[in-house]
């Protein structure tokens, strides 16, 4: 369809205002966090479920791509128009509807801030466990169908595990309610099956969340390496040893280094490693249990252990850990993050293997990730403006994804697949489970109208 | 011969002739609300469960998936039923790294096997998951139906624990997802998907869980009130402090009396705390919560540790076990509920059923808003008929009104006929049929039996 009708047809339904389609505004929404871009045919704003559901229907009726948008910090290219489209972005979908106190539940729009309402349930001793370190920007639709983690979700499970409903505008448009605040509905979990599917199934426009009362007491630490395997074998032998403590992060040397420039966390520079440390819960064992970290620790060879003694050094040390991305940001023009996720006993010797892919292509990579986990994130850093570095960036990247799967992990931890590793799919999944998935696909949307081209590669048949 | 029979010689030729059960007299034990199912075979590995399903898809006869058997009765009467396709022989551990927090077994190996291996694992591990039917439940089954106990309050259930499941899905296909990381979003979630999917999707054949140490120190608080609004409010009262209890249960006097739990005053609403964790946070939950307890009218405060602690528990778990092969008439009711309104239901629930004229045991997860009701019809189900049905009725209209969507699970088959168990039609329900469409499009896995009539 042309673009004027389809902009005029569009306006109908949310208001003129609320269509943006001028050439910048095609460049601005045509990239993400991650490396790709292209263009979209234009932008709405919708107001309401109504106005989304219609949205969706005037898509579906005339073939058209629709792309939901939350804030575009996705580091996997999940909201890149890579056939054209429309990109419905959520701004102005973003209030809290309903904390509920009583039932620990929260009812938000999928436009809000993730921190937006971590400040509102502060007030009422509340939290909503999972934090990506992202959380000040991104929004609960990106989290929802991103299946977002971050440094707490060792403890408390990541988003899948927190939202317990959804309405959500299918792919023809209708609207369905998924879960609720009650748990165990009766039929398929899709709730769950939504969560993590990268806005490909369809778009939520509310969020059903779990809420529950803050911990009395937590405890930070900071273990100090001169090596970061040893950091690495620190983390496989805390989880060995039976211990789940709520955070499990490492920073690396270059990390250190960024981080401290920006935001001073009081890293110290001349180590090669850093161990975020954090327990929660009731304060009763809460020192024995400490010190039982403290002893791993020491055994894997750290030069030192601390902890915060204040909450402004508790915040200090966070800081650091939250502002790394963006400090490494400064380094170069460029960073690629990969996600790949390992068994936790295999943490020491796939972080050796990734220094040597950095070797390997002469390429700088920084590590800060979700250790407890298994969760890496070897940053790349380059500038895309240098074709061949670039090239093997891409190359180095695809490595990285290799090493993990083959270390019986998986491409991605909490990124998604997006637009990125659709190929790399096949180190993990063979065509049967691919198969499976596109069945999927097709029963929620046959006419691949949301957000089409992601996640799944072609199987030959 | 029958067209079944003509089929036969391939699946014995599959599983081998011994792993297949044709006698008819052996089929009763497999009979589901009353009928038989035309033989049982017995695959002993997920290759030969690939051929057995892709062989019945080609020849359309429906199957069955079936552990020991304990959750059968839940669903809607079996239409067509051609094989049970029994879990019994994929019985392994497949890779217990408890260095890495996670189990991966087969479906068919018992929760209670698992957990007696796992306790002897170094320094002591468990699955923390506790559905009903301690022994017999298999992982397969435990999965497929999302079963759960108490304990969910702290641990989750299986969404929560499930990272990777190995599936043969209805065209023969063995497919995995997920694996044995803790966290991965590659590709679809179709953990998710099939846990609860009552064997309507995939036979599950290979789960993998997360796992936990065995904790320090176990301990019960039983606190018994005369009333059930200050049982449900001083529930509410914990629940919502940062105490970390492991469990909170209300029970009505009924289900108090069955159990027979070691306190002096039986016979009034029970409420029973379960703490687990370091010794140092289990005691002074105990002195503190006990306390509160006091101050809140509790008749007393009992103490169970050890041996008393877990036998109360297996009580709670097993409540049903037995229950509908004994009892005349006996209905199991599961409520879906919001957490704060678990009392008034309790109440509704008592008074509709001393109306009706029925014995009723109430045990309510109250944490999770999850209750469990159980029904003693008495004799003569002719003359019952009416009124139990009406009960039904009753309790899904209270249970909806707050939120829910109830389920019957079990209850004979007179009074299954004249009811959908599965509830009230849900708006997602035609999506749910799509998949099941898309999956399995001749539907020959566990057809009609599930919710919206896949
Ligand atoms: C500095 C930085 C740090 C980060 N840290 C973390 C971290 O610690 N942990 C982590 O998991 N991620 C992290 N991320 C990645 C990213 O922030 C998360 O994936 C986040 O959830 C994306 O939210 P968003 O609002 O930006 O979503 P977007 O990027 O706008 O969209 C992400 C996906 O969600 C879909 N989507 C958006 N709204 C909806 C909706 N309403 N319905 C259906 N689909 C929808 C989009 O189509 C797209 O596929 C980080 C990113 C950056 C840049």
């Amino acid at each position: 369809m042309e673009r004027e009708r389809m902009v005029e047809e569009l306006s109908k339904i949310v208001g003129k205002e609320n269509v943006l389609s001028s050439e910048t505004d095609l460049f601005l929404y045509g990239y993400d966090a991650s490396l790709f871009k292209a263009k979209p045919d234009c932008i709405l704003f919708p107001g309401s479920t109504e106005e989304v559901s219609q949205i969706v229907k005037f898509c579906h009726r005339e073939h058209i791509p629709v792309i939901a948008r939350g804030s575009g910090t996705n580091l996997s290219g999940g909201t890149i128009p890579t056939r054209g489209g429309i990109i419905l972005h959520f701004s102005r979908m973003n209030k809290i509807l309903e904390i509920d106190i009583e039932n620990q539940r929260a009812v938000v729009e999928p436009g809000l801030f993730t921190l937006a309402l971590k400040n509102q349930l502060a007030r009422y001793g509340f939290v909503y466990q999972p934090d990506p370190a992202s959380e000040k920007v991104s929004t609960f639709g990106g989290n929802f169908a991103e299946n977002s983690g971050g440094p707490h979700c060792l403890k408390y499970g990541v988003t899948t595990n927190h939202i317990l409903g959804a309405e959500v505008v299918l792919p023809d448009g209708e609207v369905i309610q998924v879960g609720g605040k009650a748990l165990d509905n009766p039929g398929y979990d899709l709730t769950g099956l939504l969560v993590g599917s990268e806005g490909t199934l369809g778009i939520a426009t509310q969020l059903t969340l779990r809420i529950m009362p803050k911990s009395e007491a937590v405890k930070t630490m900071l273990a100090i390496y001169n090596s970061l395997e040893d950091a690495g074998r620190t983390v496989s032998a805390i989880i060995a040893d039976g211990i789940v403590p709520a955070t499990l992060e490492i920073l690396d040397k270059l990390t250190i280094k960024a981080v401290e420039e920006s935001v001073h966390a009081g890293f110290p520079l001349d180590a090669e490693a850093v161990l975020l440390i954090e327990i929660d819960g009731l304060k009763d064992g809460m020192e024995r249990l400490a010190e039982r970290i403290m002893e791993i620790c020491r055994k894997n060879n750290a030069r030192e252990v601390k902890s915060a003694k204040t909450e402004a050094e508790r915040t200090q040390l966070w800081a650091g850990r939250k502002g790394a991305f963006g400090a490494l940001s400064r380094l170069r023009p460029n960073y690629l993050v990969c996600d790949g996720t390992v068994p936790r006993t295999k943490l020491p010797e796939v972080l050796v293997q990734v220094m040597e892919v950095s070797k390997k292509y002469g390429l700088t990579i920084a590590n800060v990730f979700h250790a407890g986990d298994g969760n890496l994130h070897p940053l790349i850093l380059f500038d895309e403006r240098d074709e061949e570095e670039l090239r093997k960036v891409h190359l180095a990247g695809s490595e990285i994804m290799k090493l993990c799967a083959d270390a019986g992990g998986t491409i991605s931890g909490e990124h998604g697949i997006g637009t990125e590793k659709m190929k790399e799919m096949f180190f993990i999944f063979s065509p049967q489970d691919i198969a499976a998935m596109r069945k999927v696909k097709k029963a929620f949307d046959p006419e691949d109208i949301c957000n089409p081209g992601k996640i799944l590669p072609e199987v030959q048949a | 011969m029958s067209r079944i029979e003509k089929l036969i010689p391939k699946l014995k030729e599959i599983v081998g002739e011994t792993n297949l059960i044709q006698d008819p007299e052996k089929l009763k034990a497999c009979s589901v609300d009353g009928k038989r199912p035309k033989v049982v075979v017995f695959p002993g590995t997920i290759a030969e469960v690939s051929k057995v399903v892709a062989y019945a898809n080609e020849q359309s006869l429906t199957i069955l998936p079936m552990g020991n058997g304990t959750k059968m009765g839940i669903g809607t009467i079996p239409g067509k039923m051609d094989v049970v396709l029994s879990t019994l022989r994929l019985n392994r551990m497949t890779d217990c790294d408890c260095d890495n927090l996670t189990l991966s077994a087969e479906s068919g190996i018992t929760l209670g096997e698992v957990q007696k291996k796992l306790g002897q694992e170094g320094k002591g591990y468990f699955l923390p998951l506790d559905p009903p039917h301690t022994l017999k439940a298999t992982l397969g089954g435990i999965v497929a139906t999302n079963s759960s106990g108490p304990g969910r309050l702290i641990y989750g259930t299986a969404r929560d624990l499930i990272i990777g499941i190995k599936a043969v899905f209805p065209n023969g296909d063995i497919v995995a997802s997920g694996g044995k990381t803790v966290k991965n979003v590659s590709g679809y979630d179709m953990c998710k998907l099939l846990i609860g999917s009552y064997g309507t999707l995939g036979i599950l054949c290979e789960i993998t869980f997360k796992l936990l140490p065995l904790p320090e120190r176990e301990a019960t608080l039983l606190l018994p009130f005369v009333r059930l609004e200050e049982a449900a409010q001083f529930g509410r009262e914990i629940l919502q402090s940062q105490y970390l209890p492991s469990s909170i249960e209300i029970l009505n006097g009924m289900a108090v009396k069955k159990i027979n739990p070691p306190i002096a005053q039986q016979g009034n609403y029970l409420v029973a705390i379960g703490l687990e964790g370091v010794a140092e946070s289990i005691e002074r939950q105990v002195s503190e919560i006990g306390e509160r307890a006091k101050k809140k009218s509790a008749l007393e405060i009992a103490v169970l540790r050890s041996e008393s602690h877990s036998s109360f528990w297996k009580a709670i778990r097993d409540f049903s076990e037995g229950l509908a092969e004994e009892g005349l008439n006996f209905i199991s009711f599961k409520s879906n509920i919001l957490i704060s309104r678990c009392g008034e239901v309790m109440g509704s629930y008592e008074k509709i059923a001393k109306e009706s004229g029925v014995d009723c045991g109430l045990i309510c997860h109250s944490g999770n808003g999850i209750l469990y009701s159980y029904v003693f019809g008495g004799k003569g189900v002719r003359s019952k008929k009416e009124s139990l049905l009406n009960l039904i009725r009753e309790f899904s209209l209270v249970a909806v009104k707050n939120e829910g969507h109830p389920v019957v699970e079990s209850a004979p088959p007179d009074i299954k006929k004249r009811i959908d168990v599965w509830g009230e039609p849900r708006g997602d329900y035609e999506i749910m049929r799509r998949l099941k469409k898309e999956i399995d499009p001749k539907g020959i896995l566990n057809p009609g039996r599930f919710a919206g009539g896949i």
